[in-house]
């Protein structure tokens, strides 16, 4: 069956919702950064001083002296869920399928099958949008187009205002011009190689054949294939409904550069996240690091456990690919989270090598061993020697 | 007023120069109600709709300024002779920005450059909001507009019946730019329906359903769900439409009323009755 998703996306969402709050920031170039830290990043910015040069994860000080004329603000992380929120809540009457962002602005609305009832599509989108800028003062971005993957692409063709309608069967002539770098999930290693074969646009991608690609491109072979074309099955999830993952934070007491004091902190996280995965007898598939550093920049990056696991040993071999992934620069981090997700059934096929077999099997059972006294004796009664490096 | 005069059409003229179509083709909804097959995709809807109307008016031009490539694409879908009106962009008629809009109305010409270059655009529609009221700041802007978009087939809908006055109609008149007459309920404030005519290239008529109860409920399912009796599309083919007719070299009209594809039955029947009085070819 044919969708029709509708995306609003509320440019520069921080810089809107203080906007909306204090109209004398309007038509001002306006800079959002944590005050005070030594080398405090830019978290966002308004269209203006966008186009002075300054961008997301500069240094403040730099931003600064690129625009001086604009108002910095400290971010209110709590205003923009707020603001989230109540961008959710005039959503909710258009359709029971609605995905929100992370504090961000955006918004999925899957308006299949609501026509007989709201009218088009683009009809809904429109009136959203004009209720949305009459009682939060904002004013977001629609598109309306068959799958999540366009929608996201067209609202981002027309920042900082506008719309964009993608009719069903024009996916494919909507992407070709578009450089590669504008199409979600084409992530920076895939840019790297693409640009490798002189790949620049997604019509250029599209001119292979699904064989062609999987030479340079192996596993992500099919993906490609298929995003250049715009075809994308993904669903429009339901508020509570996110993907199922298990996640656990760490916010240091004194931010730290010490690879020691971090790595004690990441195992820490694994043996809760661990543990969490093994009550709900599930195995992960992926691991992702998110490093907030003192001057508020953050980095993320995820690494594939082969096969899907839950012990913790294992779990950590794979958070240490991704944690060094991510830690490129020697500010102090403040906090470290860490998500497990692509959550499967613990897989049941045995390592085929007789070796890998024993290894694997040895570790469950040293992991098991301590699960079991820490049921009996309390989680205290035996910890790692490496979380106590710190 | 120069109306309601008692000339006779005479139909060998007139016939095959009225076009009967739909405001939009592109509704879910219609698949289900038997509009189009079952399970019929949007990118297969105008082919289809082309078999039976040689003429469709396009609203999502009205949400978004048109695209040239992707109105190419879609002027493609359609057989050679089938023909286009265009509603002007919301940002022309319903949302104007002042320092903005002249810019935005070369950017809709350009969109809709495809349709004029193969000579299919019949019309272009300007649909005026109800709150645009006849007092001299909309005067002016209406004529700086009409001055900007100089050289297009131009069609004007007002909503709001202050803009029934005969120094409009002349000045629409003098500019050769049509007035679109109206079907609507009968509403305090509303444009009423009048057989005007004051382009003889064209007219250009609209049926919006006369729902008098969900018109103002700011939601298109009930504002435009109503079903046209014979009667009252009787007195269109009878009365009003012949004498448009024979005013005009062309005439286009459209139905409105999209709701459970009412549009579409309502216009093969105005076809049928304008056919049997030798006023259109059949379709």
């Amino acid at each position: 069956m044919e969708r029709a998703i509708i995306h609003l996306n509320v440019a520069d969402f921080a810089v809107a919702v203080e906007r909306a709050i204090d109209r004398r920031l309007a038509d001002r170039p306006v800079v959002i950064a944590p005050q005070g830290a030594a080398r405090a990043a830019v978290y966002d910015m308004s269209e203006e001083a966008y186009r002075t040069g300054v961008r997301k994860g500069m240094a403040l000080a730099r931003a600064a002296r690129l625009c001086r004329d604009a108002r910095i603000l400290p971010p209110h992380p709590e205003r923009y869920e707020r603001a989230m929120r109540a961008l959710l809540q005039r959503a909710l009457p258009f359709s029971p399928r609605i995905e929100a962002g992370e504090n961000d602005g955006h918004l999925f609305i899957d308006a299949t099958g609501t026509g007989r009832l709201l009218g088009p599509p683009m009809d809904v989108a429109w009136r959203l949008r004009r209720e949305i800028r009459a009682h939060l003062g904002l004013a977001p971005i629609w598109s309306v187009a068959p799958n999540k993957l366009v929608a996201k692409v067209a609202t981002r063709l027309v920042k900082p205002e506008g719309e964009y309608i993608i009719a069903a069967g024009e996916e494919q002539p909507f992407l070709a011009p578009l450089r590669l770098e504008l199409i979600p999930g084409i992530e920076r290693d895939d840019l790297t190689r693409l640009r490798e074969f002189n790949l620049e646009r997604a019509h250029d991608v599209a001119a292979l054949r699904l064989e062609d690609l999987q030479v340079p491109f192996g596993s992500r072979a099919m993906f490609l294939y298929e995003t250049v074309r715009g075809i994308d099955p993904s669903p429009v999830l339901a508020v509570g409904e996110k993907p199922p993952a298990v996640a656990a934070d760490h916010a240091f007491a004194t931010d730290t550069n010490d690879t020691d004091a971090l790595l004690a902190a990441l195992y820490r996280l694994i043996e809760q996240t661990g543990g969490e995965l093994r009550r709900r007898r599930r195995a992960a598939r992926r691991v992702a690091v998110v490093l907030d550093y003192s001057d508020g920049a953050r980095s993320i990056r995820q690494a594939a456990a082969r096969p899907a696991t839950a012990n913790d040993i294992t779990l950590f071999e794979t958070a240490r690919r991704a944690f060094f992934r991510a830690w490129t620069r020697r500010v102090r981090v403040r906090r470290l989270r860490l998500v497990c997700d692509r959550l499967v059934f613990p897989p049941a096929q045995l390592a085929l090598f007789g070796d890998d077999r024993q290894h694997a099997e040895k570790r469950d059972r040293l992991i098991g061993a301590v699960d079991a006294v820490r049921h009996r004796f309390g989680g205290n009664a035996l910890q790692v020697g490496r979380t106590l490096a710190a | 007023m120069r109306h309601m005069t008692d000339l006779k059409p005479t139909n060998r003229d007139t016939a095959g120069r009225i076009l009967v179509g739909t405001s939009g083709y592109s509704y879910a909804e219609w698949a289900e109600a038997g509009f189009y097959p079952p399970g019929t995709k949007a990118g297969e809807m105008l082919p289809l709709y082309a078999r039976q109307f040689g003429i469709t008016e396009l609203n999502f031009t009205w949400y978004q300024m048109p695209k040239a490539p992707a109105i190419e694409r879609m002027r493609r879908l359609a057989p050679p002779g089938f023909r286009f009106a265009a509603k002007l962009t919301r940002v022309l008629t319903h949302e104007v920005d002042p320092g903005q809009w002249r810019g935005q109305a070369a950017q809709y010409r350009e969109g809709i450059g495809p349709l004029l270059q193969a000579q299919q655009l019949a019309a272009l529609l300007l649909q005026f909001p109800p709150g645009f009221t006849r007092d001299a700041a909309s005067r002016r802007y209406l004529a700086e507009l009409l001055d900007v978009l100089g050289g297009l087939p131009l069609a004007v809908e007002f909503r709001h019946a202050s803009w029934a006055a005969d120094r409009v109609f002349a000045e629409l008149e003098r500019r050769r730019a049509t007035l679109v007459a109206v079907d609507e309920p009968e509403l305090p404030g509303l444009f009423p329906k009048l057989d005007v005519v004051t382009n003889p290239d064209l007219f250009y008529a609209r049926f919006h359903g006369r729902n008098a109860r969900g018109w103002r409920s700011g939601n298109m399912q009930k504002q435009f769900d109503y079903d046209y009796p014979d009667n009252e599309l009787h007195e269109w083919a009878d009365n009003l439409i012949p004498r448009m007719a024979a005013r005009a070299a062309q005439g286009v009209i459209f139905f409105n009323n999209h709701v459970r594809a009412q549009a579409p039955r309502n216009a093969a029947q105005l076809t049928r009755l304008l056919t049997e009085r030798g006023l259109t070819g059949s379709s």
